[in-house]
């Protein structure tokens, strides 16, 4: 291996002083695949020292081969996952705890306009979109991130929504680590992680109550090194604690949800549907 | 209201904002202060030209914690602060609905805002319990001197069998249940002006202000965790304070009828919008209007150091905190008790028992030290 490290290097510095007898004598066309062989040499040593380190990636331990994907790719992995409109902060949790990705929070912020203009040149060209929640006003929420495919009821949000579809991330990410336990595979620990954070907000879902006063003090006497709101919840507690509340609120929120999808279907064109439409332009055409 | 105009001088005045309208309540004794605001006059930019600027503003920092601090708490449709009304007031599980007030469809303005939060208010009011629990963004106006200011409560108001509280985040920590009190109050007194906005708007709509609850929920970070609690905080008092003052500047008229004919606080700003007015002449005008300087006033008023600095040239026993003038009273200066402590001063009438105790603490302290 070191001896074609060497013939590289040799070989390198030969191309160099071959390119600039080249450029001297105004030899544009041979200076220029000289400059192209010198490049790929140039490429070839530095495979061959990467291949002589033994852990080439420990330089950069926060960018797994998952970040190949494009930025959309992994949102949408995310929002399937979730399977309701998310909100970017939330996406990058869930993409970070689940599929170990790599998403920041700055890579979401122009996504929703990226995905508009493109659909606005071709329409429905891509097989989905990345676009907007839509308000019960059928502007685009702010912040909140959807799948183009899913029905326009799931892609609107009543008043319970928001408390809905944080019932139903809960659910989302406890049943995918569920799955992860089933082969008694460990959950990463940022999933576990995220699972208490969800958990906390939901009664009787967080371990020790419900994080009242009386709950911390019982904890305390529960052993050392076990905080309140900091312990792992059991996934299949939250799942049913979840599903409890989630009863609660489903049919009042799937009636006002089928409202305002029947509202924006009749008066949204295909982009607006997707992106949202702007208030004013929608009285407009009421008038 | 045209003397008013005129102290201000040809710039449009500045709306208040609930901060400031809660530093108002926290000195009600200030003449400066109450002509200052009652005219719309920028204080900072007074201060700043008169040489003495404000030490305070926001920190830029403080303002990222306290916006972090805020989102933390309204994730995901309110979650935590679900959890937290669920503790304290025994929300029931089904009323979750949140309903944004901020999102009225790419268009911000104030008016169309105001409008749309008076309409889900009122339907609030009307309706049972399948109105609406929490409303996020609400813009909220209050008349104020004649001047109509917007009111955006960083705070959801909610509803509870009927009653309508205010909900305030701050990004300071409660340790071990205890917060400092400075910042409580001042918390406090900002929520007491949204209670008292919101009352004004139920009021109008034709319903009930009482029904606007004086118990404020203040959520604020726990120990020495980033996890929200929340408590309830009485603001009666702080309304109290609020209104008196409130009505006291819709009355200003009899202070400023007492000033000087022809005192403008006018900058005379040129076409930049820089202040060209001579420092002396402004720094005369300023002083035309009495001010009561207190230690507090450094943490609410833009011209706190000018009124310091006016205070400790005159020798004011302001300078000493209130407790200390109130205890002094009908002495003016430090240099006048001075003087009457160590019996050099013949006391006026009615000086006679501040005098008698003076020497009294003159003599003690003599012998202790």
């Amino acid at each position: 291996m070191s001896e074609s490290l060497d013939d590289l290097e040799e070989r390198i510095n030969t191309l160099r002083s071959e390119i600039r007898r080249a450029v001297r004598a105004r030899e544009g066309a041979l200076a220029r695949s000289l400059r192209a062989e010198l490049r790929g040499a140039e490429r070839a040593w530095d495979q061959a020292l990467a291949a002589h380190e033994p852990t080439p990636d420990e330089a950069a331990p926060d960018e797994p081969p998952g970040s190949l994907l494009p930025v959309r790719e992994q949102v949408h992995q995310a929002l399937t996952l979730l399977g309701v409109p998310a909100a970017g902060k939330m996406i990058v949790a869930v993409h970070g705890a689940l599929r170990a990705g790599s998403l920041r929070g700055p890579q979401l912020t122009s996504l929703r306009r990226d995905e508009e203009r493109s659909f606005r040149t071709s329409p429905f060209a891509r097989p989905y979109y990345l676009c907007a929640a839509l308000t019960d006003r059928l502007s685009a929420s702010r912040g909140l991130l959807a799948v183009s495919t899913w029905p326009l009821e799931k892609r609107v949000i009543g008043p319970l929504s928001p408390r809905v579809d944080f019932l139903t991330t809960a659910i989302r990410v406890a049943e995918h680590l569920l799955r992860l336990d089933e082969p008694a595979e460990q959950a990463p620990p940022g999933a576990q992680r995220l699972l208490a954070r969800l958990a906390q907000n939901i009664p009787g879902a967080a371990p020790y109550g419900t994080g009242t006063p009386g709950a911390g003090a019982a904890v305390r006497g529960a052993g050392p090194g076990v905080v309140p709101g900091f312990a792992v919840p059991d996934p299949a507690v939250v799942v049913k604690a979840a599903r409890a509340e989630l009863a609660v609120h489903a049919d009042a929120d799937a009636t006002a949800r089928a409202e305002i999808a029947g509202r924006a279907r009749d008066r949204l064109r295909d982009p607006e549907r997707l992106f949202g439409g702007a208030m004013l332009t929608l009285a407009r055409r009421e008038a | 209201m045209d003397r008013l105009d005129e102290l201000r001088g040809p710039v449009p005045p500045r709306p208040h904002d609930a901060r400031a309208i809660a530093a108002l309540a926290a000195n009600p004794g200030c003449a400066r202060r109450a002509v200052l605001d009652a005219a719309g006059i920028d204080k900072d930019a007074t201060a700043t030209h008169l040489g003495f600027p404000a030490p305070f503003g926001q920190s830029p920092f403080a303002i990222t914690r306290g916006n972090v601090f805020e989102a933390l708490v309204k994730e995901s449709g309110c979650a935590e602060l679900l959890r937290l009304l669920r503790e304290i007031l025994g929300l029931p599980i089904p009323l979750a609905s949140y309903t944004d007030l901020g999102d009225v469809g790419g268009n911000p303005s104030a008016h169309l805002r105001h409008s749309h939060t008076r309409r889900l208010l009122d339907r609030a009011a009307r309706d049972g319990d399948d109105a609406g629990t929490l409303y996020d963004h609400p813009l909220l106006r209050l008349d104020i001197a004649g001047h109509t200011s917007y009111l955006e409560p960083d705070v959801v108001a909610f509803r509870l069998g009927g009653r309508f509280h205010i909900v305030e985040i701050k990004s300071f920590s409660v340790i071990d249940g205890q917060a400092e009190p400075d910042k409580v109050a001042a918390a406090a007194r900002q929520a007491a002006v949204y209670v008292l906005a919101l009352r004004d708007t139920l009021e109008e709509l034709g319903h009930d202000p009482a029904r606007v609850s004086h118990d404020v929920v203040l959520v604020c970070p726990e120990n020495f965790a980033n996890r929200p609690a929340a408590t309830l905080v009485d603001v009666r008092r702080e309304l109290a304070v609020l209104r008196r003052q409130l009505a006291r500047m819709t009355r200003v008229g009899a202070i400023v009828d007492a000033l000087e004919p022809g005192l403008t606080f006018d900058l005379v700003p040129d076409a930049g919008g820089a202040p060209t007015r001579p420092v002396a002449d402004l720094r005369e005008a300023v002083r035309g209007v009495g001010a009561r300087y207190a230690p507090d006033c450094l943490s609410t008023c833009d011209l706190c150091f000018f009124c310091r600095d006016e205070a400790a040239s005159e020798g004011s026993t302001d300078l000493l905190g209130r407790q200390v003038r109130d205890a002094l009273g009908g002495v003016a200066t430090v240099a006048e008790a001075l003087g009457l402590a160590d019996g050099s001063l013949i006391p006026d009438e009615g000086q006679e028992e501040i005098a008698r105790l003076l020497r009294l603490a003159d003599r003690m302290y003599a012998e202790v030290s």
